[in-house]
């Protein structure tokens, strides 16, 4: 029972935080209080970086718990390893961000408590999500990431942070209620089929055969609309620029590196069971105009922008779509080229979210045009946010590069028409990129601005995803894409 | 075999629910609104137990007392409560639609729906098609108060009711295992409180904000 232990390393760690949180005080920066509970989330995603990595390395997958409800494979272990990892690197970058921000004053001292028992939830009800087995469980749970997400973005007690919170909760939650109804067709169809209905993973892949296909595309198109919200699909995306904007940066990084992945993921195992109705044709229509509908709203939106977490923000939007549209394609290459790009995607975000929350510390405003000498200032920052845009571009060194032309050369053998939209999409969002960094870091000015020293905690995670980056794309040919693989026939592909 | 006597009557609630719906599209005064949504729960429960006498399943049961409890009492109560301490009694404000156009919306709504769901759903059941159009309509309404009302205390409204169609049509297609219906259930309680503390927030200074969060802190260490 190895899911046991997350179980009870997570209720340990709750158990002990709670209490603690709970007792808010007024606590000054470097109080032991404010340790103390950064010690404990770093303890726990740790901890279950560690759990994973056994599961990885041991467990012969996949194995089930709880009568179904709860299983874990190769997918949801790929993906609980990347959250595990991106939570690892935010609660050790937050541990001098968090601070930072209450030396500002940004962020009240009563508001710490709150601030990390969300925290340590979202990152616990994320988890869960990714290994449970069963639909209904997988969108209740996704509705509490959405809940304490929404927490975390109202921490920072701002008027627009309220606004930015209750448009996010309003969308996601909306459109998460159009999946019940796609739950509850999906729930009757598998009732006419086996006799009794289920809403596991498994069993769907089981009877999907014998689905009627315009009764499936119906469910399909329901929950469909859930999971885009989530994952910030157009047109559900509205809520993203703005929460990820306004939430501090470290949450900013949960919410592009993990939260949208959750979206993606529940569509990939959506889209799996699809494969194997009759219907695959129109869904594979549907996700790919919705994917290409969203790079193209993103790259447009990102030509005039100026703040730089907006920037970032949008380029989420472009990477969900081109992840959509590989799904779409549905091929064996192009579902594993897919899978390396959410990682990617994931450490690259967390990178840039993490360098632009230094900038914001030095400045103290997102507006990449009123940073003059970032560069001299904040060298590493500024070359993170530099280095990210290129990998994220997908400009050769980047291992960006191999997951874009390997999904590329599936949609040109899909359409060529398509490809060459995209091509130019691509074409946009490099230009919005260079553009805005090219002026940011071109500016100086003689006014000796005080330089702010940023807690070694802080950089040493930008440090450590250069190096997970460049990592990632040599280990993918020695036992990454070994794992992808196995992901990619589990699924069924 | 199902009594014409109870087909009839079912089909009554379903027409009161539609128009417990309209009613709440019309209504400016707050706390009214939260009373037409206690009654349309009321009529869900009603539902409920009355399938529970068709065909004898413990889930619709249970599925009723739970709705009774927290749709009926718990919320609305909660609702009352939160109010009483904020400024606003009337939301007159409206974007895109005033409410007599929502009222002409909704009703073509309900034939759409009625066409796309007819090409999918068994046909000759009538009970079944009239809870299943029914409730969809219901919630595409809850969804229409949502972007047409200003005030996010009526747009949780708006969201109950689309929770409240959805309901109905689980009602009638098939019911989800319990243990899922009571998360779902929790997980709309939770809902609420986020977005009524939110709404607050939104709805005065933010340094009231900030007293009004610490204050739900401390009544959740109790």
């Amino acid at each position: 029972m190895i899911l046991l232990s997350y179980i009870i390393f997570g209720a340990i760690i709750t158990a002990v935080l709670l209490p603690l949180a709970l007792r808010s005080r007024n606590v000054s920066a470097n109080s032991t209080f404010l340790n103390n509970l950064n010690f404990l989330t770093i303890v726990h995603s740790a901890g279950y970086l560690g759990i994973t990595l056994y599961i990885m390395l041991r467990v012969p997958l996949p194995a089930y718990y709880f009568k179904h409800y709860l299983f874990i494979d190769s997918l949801a272990v790929y993906e609980v390893l990347i959250t595990s990892v991106i939570f690892l690197l935010a609660s050790v970058y937050g541990h001098g961000y968090i601070k930072s921000l209450l030396r500002a004053g940004e962020l009240k001292a009563e508001m710490l408590g709150l601030y990390y028992s969300c925290f340590n939830l979202l990152m616990a009800s994320i988890v869960f999500a990714f290994f449970s087995n069963n639909l209904a469980l997988f969108w209740i749970l996704l509705e509490l990431t959405t809940l304490f997400s929404a927490v975390l973005i109202v921490t920072l007690g701002a008027r627009e942070n309220i606004v930015a919170a209750l448009k996010y909760v309003f969308i996601a939650s909306t459109a998460m209620l159009f999946s019940v109804v796609g739950l509850i067709i999906l729930f009757s169809m598998t009732k006419q089929v086996n006799g009794t209905g289920t809403l596991n993973w498994s069993e769907l892949m089981q009877s999907a055969a014998a689905f009627s296909p315009s009764a499936f595309v119906l469910a399909f198109a329901f929950i469909f609309i859930g999971f885009a919200a989530k994952a910030g699909i157009i047109p559900f995306h509205t809520w993203l620029p703005q929460a990820h904007a306004k939430a501090p940066s470290v949450v900013s990084t949960i919410l592009s590196g993990v939260l949208l992945n959750c979206g993606i993921y529940g569509i990939l195992r959506l889209y799996a069971i699809a494969a194997r109705t009759p219907s695959q044709h129109t869904v594979s229509v549907i996700l790919i105009i919705f994917g290409v509908l969203s790079m193209a709203l993103a790259a447009f939106s990102m030509l005039p922008r100026s703040n730089i977490k907006k920037l970032i923000a949008f380029s989420s939007i472009e990477h969900m779509g081109l992840m959509l549209v590989g799904i779409g394609l549905g091929t064996f290459t192009a579902i594993y080229w897919t899978l390396f790009h959410i990682l990617l995607h994931s450490l690259i975000k967390a990178l840039l979210f993490f360098s632009a929350g230094i900038l914001h510390r030095q400045y103290e405003s997102n507006k990449m045009l009123e940073m003059p000498n970032a560069l001299r200032l904040q060298p590493l920052a500024s070359w993170g946010l530099i280095i990210g845009s290129i990998a994220i571009l997908g400009i050769p060194p980047s291992p960006v590069f191999l997951s874009k032309l390997f999904i590329l050369i599936q949609v040109g053998a899909y359409s060529p028409p398509v490809l060459f939209l995209v091509l130019v999409l691509f074409l946009i969002v490099a230009g919005a990129f260079t553009f805005l960094l090219i002026r940011a870091f071109s500016r100086h000015t003689d006014d000796n601005i005080p330089t702010y020293h940023a807690h070694w905690t802080m950089r040493m995670p930008i440090v450590a995803l250069f190096v997970m980056i460049i990592g990632a794309g040599i280990y993918l040919y020695t036992g990454l894409g070994d794992i992808l693989t196995q992901i990619v026939t589990g699924l069924g592909f | 075999m199902i009594s014409p006597l109870l087909v009839t009557l079912t089909k009554l609630i379903l027409v009161l629910v539609l128009f417990s719906a309209l009613l709440i599209i019309l209504q400016r005064n707050i706390s009214s609104l939260f009373n037409l949504y206690g009654a349309q729960s009321l009529l869900m429960a009603i539902l409920a137990f009355m399938l529970f006498a068709h065909n004898g399943q413990v889930v619709l049961l249970a599925l009723a007392i739970l709705t009774i409890i927290t749709k009926v009492v718990i919320i609305p109560y909660t609702l009352h409560k939160v109010q009483a301490g904020a400024a606003i009694k009337r939301d007159v404000e409206f974007r895109y639609l005033t409410p007599v156009s929502s009222v002409i919306i909704g009703i073509v709504l309900i034939f759409f729906v009625y066409y796309v769901l007819g090409k999918v759903l068994p046909t000759g059941d009538t009970l079944l098609t009239m809870g299943a159009v029914i409730g969809v309509s219901l919630s595409l309404m809850g969804m229409m108060i949502i972007f047409s009302r200003k005030k996010v205390i009526t747009k949780v409204i708006g969201y109950l009711v689309m929770e409240n169609g959805i309901l109905l049509f689980s009602l009638f297609m098939a019911e989800l295992p319990f243990i899922i219906e009571l998360l779902i259930i929790v997980d709309l309680i939770i809902f609420i409180m986020l977005a009524v503390v939110l709404a607050l927030g939104i709805d005065s200074t933010v340094e009231d904000f900030n007293s009004r969060l610490t204050a739900f802190t401390t009544w959740l260490k109790r």
